[in-house]
C-alpha cells in the first residue's frame, strides 16, 4: 500500500444560491501520509468546512478529485460511498452528534449495525474501546448524562469501532472547554501514532496545532501554506 | 443490518416519544376494534337468525293465508295428498296481551296441536307444570318471559295453575280468562316466539280467536331437495291466496342482507383505518423531519438508503403491529358489550308498535304473522306489536381477527412509505446540518 493517505488534487466547489454562485474551493491541492496527524486551518468561511465534506465524501467535487487510500471518490454512488465511509472513514463532530436516544454503548457500536460483524463481537469492541477511553463505567448512559468532554470520546470511540483508514474530526474541540479539549486532541494523537490511522482535523484553533505533523492552511478557497512539523 | 438492529433502532424511535406513539397507535386500535366489533357483531346476529330459522327445519314450508276466511281442514287435506309431504301442521295465530296479577304482557297466541309443537319448536322443555291437552279444555303453556316478564326483572308474575287473562287486539272487548297449565323453559331466539307465547291447544285457540279456521299452515317436505319443487307446486295452488315461505329462503335471503350489512359495516370501519393511515403518515413524516440530524448521521457512518427506508418502514409496520393486537382484544370486549346493549334495547316491549297494531286492527299473529293485512315480517318483533327477542352472542372467527392484523399491519406500512422513502433520500450533508 503506498502511504500516501489522502489526496487531494485540484479541487474546486462551488454553490449555487439562487443565481449567485458561490466559490467555497477554488482549486485546492495537498497529500497527507498514512498515520500522519493534520490539520486544516483557517479562518471561518475559508472553504476549510467545505474540504472536511469532501474528505468524508459526503460532498462532492464540482471539479478534482479527492483520493483516499488511493481510491478515486467522486465518481462513486451514494450507496457505494455509504460503504465506503462505513469501511473507511471515522467521524467526530464539533457538536459530538451522538444520538440521544441510544446509551454510549450504543452509539458506539452504531456503524457496526450495517456491517456483517455479530453482535457479541462489536458489542466486545465497543466495550473495549469505551474502557481504552476511560469511560468504562458509562457504557449505558445516554449522551445527555455525559459530559462534553465525556460524549467526545464516545464520538472518538464510535469513530474508531470500524478500524478506519482515516479518521476527521471536524472542531473537534470546538465545544470543549480548553483542558477537555486539549485532551481529546492528544488522544487523537495517540491514535494516529499508535495505530497508523491518518487523523486530519479541521480547527480555527492555532494553539491545538503544535500536536499535529502537517498544518494546511486555507484562505478564501485557496491553500494558503502548508507546514510540515518534523 | 439483521432484523434484530432493525427492531431495536425503530422501537427506539417509538419508546422515546411515548405519548405520540401511544396516540398514533390508539388510531389503529380504533380502525382495528370497529371491524372486530362490527363484523363479530353481523355474524353474531346472522348465527343467531340461522339457528332461530333451524328451529324449523330446512324442510319446512310455511303457508299464510290472504284471505279473511283462513285456511280450513279441506286445505290441510288437499295439502296433505300433495307428493313429498311428510306432516302438514294447521296453526291458529294472534296477538294478544296477557294480564295477570296487575302485570301486562304481550304475547302471542299460538293454537295448535301438541304433535304440530313438536314439529314447530321440537321436544318442549317444562320448567314447570304440563302440557296443554288436544282438546277444547280451557288451559294453556305459557312462555318463560311471559312468567317472568322482563318488566318485573326475572321475578316470577304468573305461576301454574293461576289463571290469566287475554285480551286480543282489533277485537275490542274480548277477553277470557285461561289457567296455565305449564312454563316452558326458556328458548331463545327463534322464528316461533316461544318466549312470549301463549300455546294452547288448536280449538280452545280457535274458540278464543272466535274463528273457526287456521291463519298459518306448516308443510314439512320429505326431505330438502323436494323443499323447492313443493313450495313451487303449493304457489301455483294457492296464487295469491296465500303467501307461501320457505326456511330455506329465509336463509337465503338473511345472508344476503346481513353479507351486505356485513360490508357496509366493513367499509364503514376501513374508513376509521384510512384516517388511522393518514395520522401514522402525519405522524411519520414528523418524526422524519424531526430526525432529520440523526438520519444525516446514521448516513455519515455508512448506512445505505434502505437501511433508513427499513427502520422508518418497521417503524409503521409496529405500530400497525401494536395496534392491531390491542384492537383485536379491544374490539372482542367492546364486542360482547355492544351485543349486550343491543339485545337488551331489543327486547324491550313497543308500547307504541302494541298501540299501533291494536289499533288498525290488522289480523294475524305477532310473530306468526302474515294473515289477512298482515306484514311482511315473518319473524317475531320488528314493526308489529309485541316482543321481540333479538338475543345474540358475537360471532369471532379467527380468519377476521387475522385479517385485521394484517389489514392493519398493511395500511401501517403503506402510510409509512412516502415518509420512509423520504427519510432514505435524504443527502448526509444537508440532513447533519439540520438541528
Amino acid at each position: 500500500m503506498s502511504k500516501v493517505s489522502v489526496k487531494v488534487v485540484d479541487v474546486h466547489k462551488t454553490y449555487k444560491s439562487g443565481d449567485i454562485e458561490v466559490a467555497a474551493l477554488r482549486g485546492v491541492s495537498f497529500q497527507i501520509n498514512r498515520g500522519e496527524f493534520a490539520a486544516i486551518v483557517g479562518p471561518s468561511g475559508s472553504g476549510k468546512s467545505t474540504l472536511m465534506n469532501l474528505l468524508g465524501t459526503i460532498d462532492k467535487p464540482t471539479q478534482g478529485e479527492v483520493y483516499i487510500d488511493g481510491i478515486a471518490t467522486s465518481k462513486m454512488g451514494n450507496d457505494q460511498l455509504a460503504e465506503f465511509r462505513n469501511k473507511k472513514l471515522g467521524f467526530i463532530f464539533q457538536a459530538f452528534n451522538l444520538i440521544n436516544g441510544l446509551d454510549a454503548e450504543h452509539n458506539v457500536m452504531l456503524p457496526l449495525v450495517v456491517t456483517d460483524m455479530p453482535e457479541a463481537e462489536g458489542r466486545r469492541k465497543a466495550d473495549a474501546l469505551l474502557e481504552r477511553l476511560g469511560l468504562g463505567g458509562r457504557l449505558h448512559l445516554p449522551p445527555t448524562k455525559l459530559s462534553g468532554g465525556e460524549q467526545q470520546r464516545v464520538a472518538v470511540a464510535r469513530a474508531l469501532v470500524n478500524d478506519p483508514a482515516l479518521i476527521l474530526a471536524d472542531e473537534p474541540t470546538g465545544d470543549l472547554d480548553t483542558k477537555s479539549g486539549e485532551n481529546v486532541v492528544k488522544l487523537l494523537r495517540s491514535i494516529s501514532r499508535e495505530q497508523s490511522v491518518t487523523v486530519v482535523m479541521v480547527t480555527h484553533n492555532l494553539d491545538i496545532t503544535k500536536y499535529c505533523d502537517r498544518i494546511i492552511y486555507i484562505r478564501d478557497g485557496k491553500k494558503e501554506k502548508e507546514k510540515v512539523v518534523k | 443490518m439483521n432484523l434484530k438492529d432493525i427492531l431495536w433502532l425503530s422501537y427506539k424511535d417509538l419508546s422515546e416519544k411515548r405519548v405520540r406513539t401511544t396516540l398514533t397507535v390508539i388510531m389503529v386500535v380504533i380502525g382495528v376494534a370497529s371491524i372486530v366489533a362490527l363484523i363479530s357483531q353481523t355474524a353474531g346476529i346472522s348465527a343467531s337468525i340461522q339457528s332461530a330459522l333451524s328451529t324449523l327445519g330446512p324442510t319446512s314450508i310455511i303457508l299464510m293465508s290472504s284471505r279473511p276466511t283462513g285456511f280450513s281442514v279441506i286445505d290441510t287435506s288437499q295439502l296433505s295428498t300433495l307428493p313429498n309431504v311428510s306432516a302438514v301442521v294447521p296453526i291458529v295465530s294472534g296477538s294478544a296481551y296477557a294480564l295477570a296479577n296487575g302485570q301486562n304482557v304481550s304475547v302471542t297466541v299460538i293454537g295448535v296441536s301438541t304433535a304440530g309443537l313438536h314439529q314447530l319448536i321440537g321436544n318442549t322443555s317444562l320448567y314447570s307444570g304440563v302440557l296443554y291437552q288436544d282438546a277444547l279444555s280451557p288451559s294453556t303453556v305459557i312462555g318463560y318471559d311471559v312468567a317472568f316478564p322482563t318488566s318485573m326483572q326475572g321475578q316470577q308474575n304468573i305461576k301454574v295453575g293461576q289463571p290469566m287473562t287475554l285480551h286480543f287486539f282489533g277485537k275490542s272487548g274480548l277477553a277470557s280468562t285461561v289457567p296455565v297449565s305449564g312454563i316452558i323453559n326458556p328458548f331463545g331466539t327463534s322464528i316461533i316466539p316461544v318466549d312470549t307465547a301463549a300455546m294452547m291447544s288448536l280449538p280452545e285457540a280457535q274458540a278464543l280467536l272466535q274463528r273457526n279456521s287456521y291463519n298459518i299452515i306448516l308443510v314439512k317436505a320429505s326431505n330438502t331437495s323436494s323443499v323447492t319443487p313443493l313450495s313451487n307446486l303449493i304457489t301455483n295452488i294457492y296464487g295469491s291466496n296465500a303467501r307461501v315461505i320457505t326456511t330455506q329462503q329465509l336463509l337465503q335471503t338473511t345472508a344476503t342482507i346481513i353479507g351486505s350489512i356485513t360490508l357496509l359495516l366493513g367499509v364503514i370501519a376501513g374508513i376509521s383505518l384510512v384516517v388511522a393511515a393518514i395520522g401514522i403518515m402525519n405522524i411519520m413524516l414528523i418524526a422524519v423531519y424531526e430526525r432529520t440530524h440523526e438520519i444525516g448521521i446514521m448516513k455519515s457512518l455508512g448506512f445505505k438508503r434502505k437501511h433508513i427506508l427499513m427502520i422508518f418502514l418497521t417503524q409503521a409496520l409496529l405500530i400497525g403491529m401494536i395496534g392491531g393486537v390491542v384492537g383485536i382484544a379491544t374490539g372482542v370486549g367492546a364486542s360482547y358489550s355492544l351485543s349486550a346493549i343491543i339485545s337488551s334495547a331489543s327486547s324491550q316491549p313497543s308500547a307504541n308498535a302494541t298501540a299501533n297494531s291494536g289499533a288498525t286492527g290488522r289480523g294475524g299473529g305477532v310473530a306468526l304473522r302474515g294473515g289477512p293485512g298482515g306484514g311482511q315480517t315473518f319473524i317475531g318483533g320488528g314493526g308489529g306489536g309485541g316482543p321481540s327477542s333479538t338475543s345474540y352472542s358475537p360471532v369471532f372467527s379467527l380468519g377476521t381477527m387475522l385479517a385485521a392484523l394484517l389489514v392493519a399491519m398493511l395500511v401501517s406500512v403503506i402510510a409509512g412509505i412516502y415518509p420512509a422513502w423520504r427519510a432514505s433520500q435524504m443527502e448526509p450533508i444537508d440532513a447533519l446540518r439540520q438541528l
